[in-house]
């Protein structure tokens, strides 16, 4: 099964929410579009996530990608 | 002398520098003018909400400052100024500047910082509120949405207990574990304490992880640490996952 969906918005949103961290991580290994956000906004190691994405828009209980 | 809180918000767009940049570039400057003396700067985490427009996670960056007499107004000027000159096209900045020697209702902003964690909020709110409190608010482009998120990062800041210090530290440490007093001597970092809240003496050792960071606890630069169940006699400073929800 997909790690994504297509929300109400048409954007393409994490199905797993914000702790799928390995799936996370996979994912962005996978995407060429990945570029690390300002450090502050970093919140898991290691760095190569979609969680700490610059694309990644934060949701109540995910983050949709903008790039998607 | 004259103590301020300096807040901004919303002064990036997806592909610019981001508002923590600027907020410690505006902070340097007052430092470079002989204005005065600048403390780090934090981040303050603000609702996630469909109704609410960020950019991409709705957080603002503030810093605290001791300015010479006379100075508030210039520190004013110099941020509404970067802020016009420096924020990110398509963004809508706001700022927020805070006489603590003046502000009438330090719990009345306080509040304000915790409400905008969990409700939204209307830019009429925070410019009411501002006026009451004799705080300076301002926008400077676009919708100006980022006056409410610059208005609570100050309640925030001002309570002591919210957000992450900006940035990591670059501590020298020749072993693999340090105490706490020479980290202390290093940094910012005031006092460690564990997640279960128990503080740590000047001679507690620590291991350092990946990227040290400090957060914002009863006023002070708090280093939080844990025990893993695999090394329970040693300390060792959180991860960014731990540290996500200060």
């Amino acid at each position: 099964m997909s790690s994504w969906r297509v929300n109400a918005e048409g954007q393409r949103e994490f199905r797993l929410g914000r702790n799928a961290f390995s799936t996370a991580e996979r994912e962005s290994q996978n995407c060429a579009d990945f570029r690390l956000d300002d450090e502050d906004e970093l919140v898991v190691d290691p760095d190569r996530s979609c969680y700490n994405c610059r694309y990644r828009r934060w949701t109540t209980d995910s983050f949709v990608c903008l790039k998607g | 002398m004259e103590n301020i809180l300096l807040c901004i918000d919303d002064t990036d767009n997806i592909d610019s520098r981001g508002t923590g940049e600027l907020a410690s570039l505006l902070a340097d400057i007052v430092e470079k003018k002989g204005w005065g003396t600048s403390r780090p700067v934090t981040r303050h985490q603000l609702l996630i909400h469909p109704d609410i427009d960020y950019t991409s996670h709705n957080s603002s960056m503030c810093f605290k400052a001791v300015l010479e007499n006379g100075r508030f107004a210039d520190v004013t000027r110099l941020a509404m100024d970067f802020l016009a000159t420096e924020s990110a096209k398509g963004s809508d900045p706001g700022l927020c500047v805070v006489h603590l020697d003046r502000l009438k209702d330090r719990q009345q902003l306080i509040a304000f910082g915790r409400t905008a964690k969990k409700n939204v909020l209307t830019k009429e709110t925070a410019y009411r509120l501002a006026e009451a409190l004799d705080i300076h608010l301002s926008e400077h482009g676009g919708t100006g949405i980022g006056v409410i998120g610059a208005l609570a990062g100050t309640g925030l800041r001002l309570s002591g207990n919210d957000g992450r210090f900006r940035g990591h530290f670059r501590i020298n440490c020749l072993g693999d574990t340090l105490c706490l007093a020479e980290i202390k001597r290093q940094t910012h970092v005031e006092c460690a304490r564990s997640l279960d809240g128990e503080s740590l003496f000047d001679h507690d050792r620590i291991r350092l992880g990946n990227k040290v960071k400090s957060v914002l606890l009863e006023n002070r630069s708090t280093l939080l640490v844990f025990k893993s169940p695999e090394e329970p006699d040693i300390w060792q400073t959180c991860t960014k996952q731990q540290l996500k929800k200060y």
